[in-house]
């Protein structure tokens, strides 16, 4: 195993951060005024990028100190190539929130998760989100980089799968943290419709990408949200407009050195980078709710790997929904019964047939109310490895997630 | 005051701000009928694809004898468990975090065998030496071309002996190891005593220090070789270990140091602590392929009961001998059984054509071990439609092999040319039965 990294630069290549968050910081003083024209005031109540703050419910007051959280249980029969699973109950997923208004425009917000696809207990979010503008805010800390709309909004009971689309799970590593500084905004008006806007400077990915990852390079395994590797900041952004309520179009972009270059004072490997694009899409045809998810991911891989390590991968997803009953029940006014349908595919490499996996999912969802879900949800997935043979498994579930 | 009432009234009213199904619009009455039709007919399907398609709506079990990773029928509870223990070990990819390399080949023992049969061009190996010097303070006798960051992969030293090795398949080796050393000397004539051109010998090796005496092929002196491409390997044991160091740089408490290249100056990167594997996983590996079923035979049809007929009269069964017997074995399903391997386990000179010049334990540059031609039927489908024969994989057909062979087998493939078009086909399609 290689050692912690003890980089020669250190933290050198953050010194524009540090001068990046002094200025917003001063920025933020100088700001630090109420509205004053009713667009303003206006543009402060408009939709900011979703999920970097809190957008669930939660308990008392966000002016002044919320908190909340969510659960997931799930009951299955999971079977790969006819053979059982014996783990028929999971949680997928637990989180509390807590948002606590330090100041007029600062708020402090941690978030904490237990998340399957991580197997621990991990901080999702702990930062500081300072409105500098009534359009535009600074957050700093540990935070959800904009990759792709579902890094930020798996909120199982939101959620009409119980899992994520593969592009979210297996490309991007949904949920991934990272720590950083960003700022956040919202444009548009006037005609034109609302666009917002992301850029963040993160600590990346870490050599996890090739070290820890078995089957072949694997982005998911250089999540980190704990440390910095190599000195060296990541970028991380994201544009998306909303040209009408309901429907929204985003694009994301990373790039960042993800390896450690220098272990114990030798140089072990040249600085190699993790470029990721992410397009996301939300709108409604037909009374369908039609969303979809594509990632392309470009690693460079050291030349003594490149056989066994792929270098490019990419997926995607589409997801249709449809609400078929509102009010479900009469008596419960928000209780609703809604159906969807979802292709993804992630192709770990694509320089060759195999090495992916693809899956169709159907759920069927009942809501309550809007602060939980009942699910019954069926699979069918073909994983294939690098020989092109493929294993195909499916499941049946039965899942129910709730706000707490 | 103020303050805790408006608190009070916004907790009463929590859990309003996100609006989950905003989108959903409470409904008109038309709206309601046809959605109401539309569940109807969706829980209609749903309850007819439940009743009628649950297992291939929820993936079927494959039949036994149709792939290559299925355990041999008759194990007891327990051996079934220690094969599926098995299994995961032999899937198990290494992280470089977990030990693997410095230098390598590939990162799992499934990521060279295709679903436990035979490996890929892509994934062979290269095996070196000078004459019978392994060479190992050049970095032999097997060319690890990967090598995690930090460390130098090895090169090729100028003028050795290179022979290019396909990975073999791994089914079905725990019945090879049960195959009684006297059924295999049946079927040797090192000194082709009945004269028909072909002679056999086996190649007797001396198993590694670390082997004990109580493993089959384990032990001091000389034993009969069985498992590799020149059957210079005595012991399964062995042939794991080697695996685990050669292929994937894995230490275990048999071969306890890294594999390192011994022409590179750098320090070692791998920092995992050794032994990176234990005795239990490596006894799971073990017992997973001892317990590994070769695939059942096709069929039998009239044409190929016509080609095993033109195998025999070819003398291609002297060597791809049909049935071999196993004796006693601690596994009781692998004993005291016929085993239909297309094999005799001997050494044969296979001529110039197939010649790697680069001798193994007893075997000289020209001599091969007789290939197993068990699971013949379902290499297409296990390597994407193609099939890769003899030790290289040079051979992309039947037909192809037949024709490469040379020396002891010149004759067998003389009599397969002077065959009608019909009579070759019908043998092709015997042996691509098997």
């Amino acid at each position: 195993m290689i050692d912690a990294p003890r980089c020669r630069h250190g933290l050198a290549g953050w010194a524009p951060v540090a001068a990046f968050a002094l200025a917003a910081s001063v920025a933020s003083t100088a700001f630090a005024a109420p509205p004053r024209s009713a667009a303003g005031a206006a543009a402060a109540k408009a939709p900011m990028p979703a999920g970097i703050v809190l957008d669930g419910p939660y308990h008392g007051r966000s002016d002044v100190f919320a908190f909340g959280g969510h659960g997931e249980v799930r009951f299955g029969h999971d079977r790969e190539r006819g053979i059982e699973n014996p783990e028929w109950l999971s949680f997928p997923r637990l989180e509390a929130f807590a948002l606590a208004r330090i100041h007029r425009r600062a708020q402090l917000v941690v978030d904490a998760a237990y998340d399957r696809t991580m197997d621990q207990l991990i901080l999702e979010r702990g930062l500081i989100d300072v409105r500098v503008a009534p359009s535009w805010s600074v957050h700093a800390g540990v935070m959800l980089p904009p990759l792709g709309r579902a890094n930020r909004e798996h909120q199982s009971p939101r959620a009409e799968f119980s899992d994520r689309s593969l592009v979210a799970s297996d490309l991007v590593g949904a949920p991934v943290s990272m720590f950083g500084i960003g700022i956040h905004g919202l444009r548009g008006g006037a005609g034109l419709p609302a666009m917002t806007y992301e850029l963040d400077i993160v600590n990346g990915y870490d050599d996890g990408v090739v070290t820890e990852a078995s089957p072949g390079t694997r982005i998911p395994s250089g999540r980190n949200s704990a440390g910095d590797n190599n000195g060296m900041p990541a970028l991380a952004g994201r544009l998306a407009i909303r040209p009408h309520p309901g429907s929204e179009y985003g694009v994301a972009a990373y790039t960042g050195q993800y390896n450690t270059t220098e272990v114990e004072g030798a140089t072990v490997d040249d600085a190699r980078y993790l470029h990721m694009t992410v397009l996301d899409a939300t709108t409604m045809v037909s009374g369908f709710r039609v969303s979809g998810e594509a990632g392309l991911a470009i690693i460079d891989i050291p030349p003594a790997l490149r056989a066994i390590f792929p270098e490019q991968q990419w997926g995607a997803a589409v997801e249709v929904s449809r609400g078929l009953f509102r009010p479900l029940i009469a008596a419960w006014r928000t209780s609703s019964l809604s159906l969807a349908i979802r292709g993804d595919a992630v192709d770990f490499d694509r320089t060759i047939p195999g090495d992916s996996r693809s899956r169709l999912t159907a759920a069927l969802n009942i809501r309550p109310s809007d602060r939980a879900v009942v699910r019954g949800q069926w699979f069918y997935e073909v994983t294939r490895d690098r020989f092109d043979n493929d294993a195909p498994a499916a499941g049946v579930a039965a899942s129910g997630a709730i706000y707490f | 005051m103020a303050n805790s009432r408006e608190m009070a009234r916004s907790c009463a009213d929590r859990a309003t701000r996100a609006s989950v199904h905003g989108d959903v619009a409470p409904m008109q009455p038309a709206t309601h009928r046809r959605n109401t039709a539309v569940s109807l007919l969706l829980a209609t399907l749903l309850a007819v694809a439940i009743v009628t398609g649950c297992d291939r709506l929820l993936t079927e079990r494959p039949d036994p004898g149709t792939r290559f990773d299925q355990p041999i029928e008759g194990l007891g509870n327990g051996e079934l468990g220690r094969f599926q223990a098995g299994q995961a070990q032999f899937r198990r990819g290494f992280t470089i975090d977990e030990g693997l390399g410095p230098v390598f080949n590939n990162r799992s023992c499934a990521s060279c065998h295709s679903a436990d049969g035979r490996g890929v061009l892509e994934n062979s190996l290269v095996r070196f030496s000078r004459g019978l010097d392994p060479i190992t303070a050049e970095g032999g006798p097997q060319l690890q071309d990967k090598a995690i960051p930090g460390a130098d992969p090895e090169v090729l030293p100028p003028g050795v002996d290179v022979s290019r090795r396909l990975p073999p398949p791994v089914f079905g080796v725990g019945l090879i190891e049960a195959i009684t050393d006297s059924c295999i000397l049946s079927h040797a004539d090192p000194t082709d005593a009945d004269g028909d051109g072909i002679s056999g010998r086996p190649n007797y090796v001396m198993a590694e220090s670390f082997v004990p005496a109580t493993e089959p092929g384990g032990g001091p002196g000389p034993r009969i070789g069985r498992f590799s491409r020149k059957a210079q390997v005595p012991a399964l044991l062995q042939q794991v270990i080697e695996a685990y160091h050669q292929d994937m740089g894995i230490t275990s408490s048999f071969r306890s140091t890294d594999n390192v290249n011994p022409l590179s100056n750098k320090p070692n990167p791998d920092q995992a602590r050794d032994p990176e594997v234990g005795g239990g996983e490596v006894d799971a590996v073990m017992n997973y392929v001892r317990m590994l079923a070769p695939p059942a035979p096709g069929e039998w049809t009239d044409r190929r009961r016509q080609g095993e007929a033109l195998f025999v009269a070819a003398t291609c069964a002297t060597c791809h001998v049909p049935v071999m017997r196993a004796g006693w074995h601690d596994i009781e399903a692998l004993a005291n059984r016929d085993v239909l391997l297309y094999s005799d386990l001997l050494l044969h000179d296979l001529g110039d054509g197939l010649a790697d010049n680069r001798p193994d334990g007893s075997a000289d540059g020209k001599e091969w071990r007789t290939a197993p031609l068990w699971g013949m039927r379902l290499v297409r489908e296990f390597l994407a439609g193609d099939m890769l024969l003899m030790h290289d994989g040079r051979a992309r057909s039947v037909e192809a092999a037949i024709n490469l062979h040379g020396g002891e087998a010149a004759g067998a493939a003389s009599a397969f040319q002077a065959m009608t078009a019909d009579e070759r086909a019908a043998l092709i399609d015997f042996v691509e039965s098997r």
